[in-house]
């Protein structure tokens, strides 16, 4: 494994329950490589997302995600995993009880942060990022699907994590507030993070473009490593 | 409008609170109804118990001082409440009272004994102790006859028993109750947020940093609801003893001190273990899993 590998699959068969949804998944991504997963509605996109977030187990094969590997992960492993993923989902998973600053003060206390000045300079450096800095009062129903999206990646964000895993994240919002969207991801893949990220929209992955893995018939296709390979010959 | 629909909410969330403390405080207002009835039973039995005795009768020719040698050695055994030495002349002042005729200027003697009237304390009143007793005592030169009515004595006991079991198993009946209600409630409330409690799990949180809140929001449910409870059961007190001044007699502050700290550690330690097994439910379930239930 490279050094600058951050996920890494060899052999790895998805379940979801007791149906093989992706058999002999074999991929690597590089840190700030920016990819795309497409395929059909349940082809297993999102079941391969879960499996790197440890929301479903690894049953067979072998993955390892920002050092950790994913085979009999412990319950306990898996918080100290998500510490390391960002997770952009597309129902958000706000917590609707709170307003955005306790949002996101919720995954800093839960993610060990103590020092409350700090706490407050990162929130403010997150929001900022994602062009709501004067919202943060808000509860998240009172904001647009496009605003609360913005809220979850400035929570993905928070602890400057290796990865972001995106789950459709454009798939409830209008396609100018969608561009939105995979230009602040592509900025973010731009710092050193990889994303990854699940999406059915075929306008936006050809004005960006990167690399793109295709679920279909219970496979996955790597359809231009030439991507990754041109990217490390950069990078070199 | 938007801040109208916010007062409306923050209206809901708190019936919601409002409903688990309500159903918290009925509950345990019930079991602790249960423990004063429990209480005063004991009480009322002990009462009985200890108005349970029996004459020890005297030889005629009986010397003062062996006499109060018998009745120290009693007044000094445990299982005895109280003494009472009856002479041969009070015993005879006292029939002379109840028959309303002077029984000795017919007879031209008096034919009764002395004797020494014993009180016990109870949990000595049992046909077996009382017998035992007898027998020590028959064994004693100056002692004629040891009398009490044994057919009553072994009635008061066997309902005071069956009194007693019955009480005991509607306790455990209800306190088993109790706890199901509760959990259900807490339950109920925790199900409406199992898919918060997902969210908190993917964003990186750890199951005891989830758990904390809840605990601690049903711990202080616990608490209030039994606050109110005892509330509750100090008005009834206060109302079934005015209209029964007869109640009075059996109030015991240290008791019911003891069942008001009962009721505020069944509230509490209810309401922390039901939170605590119903947030854990939705922390060991997968994600997919939650559209099941």
């Amino acid at each position: 494994m490279p050094l600058d590998t951050i996920i890494q699959l060899d052999k790895a068969s998805i379940f979801q329950r007791d149906t093989l949804v992706l058999s002999d998944v074999t991929l690597e991504i590089d840190r700030g490589e920016f990819c795309y997963i497409i395929g059909k509605t349940g082809t297993g996109k999102s079941s391969l997302l879960k499996v790197l977030y440890a929301d479903l187990p690894l049953v067979e094969g072998y993955a390892k995600v920002a050092g950790i590997e994913l085979a009999d992960i412990k319950p306990r492993m898996i918080p100290y995993l998500r510490r390391k993923i960002g997770i952009v989902f597309q129902d958000f998973q706000l917590l609707n009880d709170r307003s955005l600053r306790d949002n996101l003060l919720f995954v800093m206390k839960a993610t060990g942060w103590r020092d409350k000045v700090a706490m407050e300079e990162r929130m403010e450096d997150v929001l900022e990022k994602v062009g709501l800095r004067t919202k943060g009062f808000k509860m998240p129903h009172q904001l647009s699907g496009g605003e609360q999206q913005r809220v979850v990646i400035a929570r993905a964000l928070l602890n400057d994590p290796d990865i972001i895993l995106a789950d459709e994240p454009t798939g409830n919002l209008d396609p100018d507030t969608s561009e939105g969207i995979i230009e602040l991801l592509f900025e973010i893949s731009k710092t050193g993070r990889a994303v990854l990220m699940a999406t059915h929209d075929y306008t936006l992955i050809q004005k960006y473009l990167a690399r793109i893995f295709k679920c279909e018939n219970g496979k996955v296709e790597d359809l231009n490593p030439e991507h990754r390979i041109q990217r490390q010959n950069q990078e070199a | 409008m938007a801040r109208q629909e916010d007062i409306i909410v923050g209206k809901r969330l708190k019936n919601s609170y409002i409903s688990t403390v309500v159903s918290i405080t009925l509950v345990l207002y019930v079991l602790g109804l249960l423990g004063l009835i429990v209480l005063h039973a004991k009480m009322i039995s002990d009462h009985i118990q200890e108005n349970i005795g029996f004459s020890v009768i005297l030889t005629d020719n009986a010397r003062q001082a062996d006499i109060n040698l018998l009745q120290n050695s009693l007044d000094t055994k445990p299982a005895i409440k109280s003494t009472n030495f009856v002479s041969k002349d009070e015993a005879a002042e006292e029939l002379i009272d109840e028959l309303g005729e002077d029984f000795i200027e017919f007879l031209g003697y008096n034919p009764l004994f002395p004797s020494i009237d014993v009180r016990l304390r109870a949990g000595y009143t049992h046909p077996d102790t009382v017998a035992v007793f007898e027998n020590q005592l028959m064994e004693n030169r100056i002692v004629k006859e040891v009398y009490y009515q044994r057919s009553l004595v072994h009635l008061i006991n066997e309902n005071i028993k069956r009194i007693g079991a019955v009480l005991l198993l509607f306790s455990v009946l209800l306190t088993i109750i109790a706890f199901a209600l509760i959990n259900n409630t807490i339950r109920l409330s925790v199900f409406s947020k199992r898919f918060l409690i997902k969210s908190m799990q993917l964003v990186g949180a750890t199951q005891s940093f989830i758990r904390k809140p809840f605990v601690i929001k049903g711990v202080i449910q616990g608490i209030i609801g039994a606050m109110i409870a005892i509330g509750l059961l100090i008005f009834t007190l206060y109302t079934a003893q005015k209209q029964i001044p007869e109640l009075q007699a059996f109030q015991d502050i240290n008791l019911l001190f003891m069942l008001f700290v009962i009721v505020v550690f069944l509230g509490i330690i209810i309401s922390w273990i039901s939170t605590f097994f119903a947030v854990r439910k939705y922390l060991k379930i997968k994600t997919d899993n939650l559209y099941f239930y």
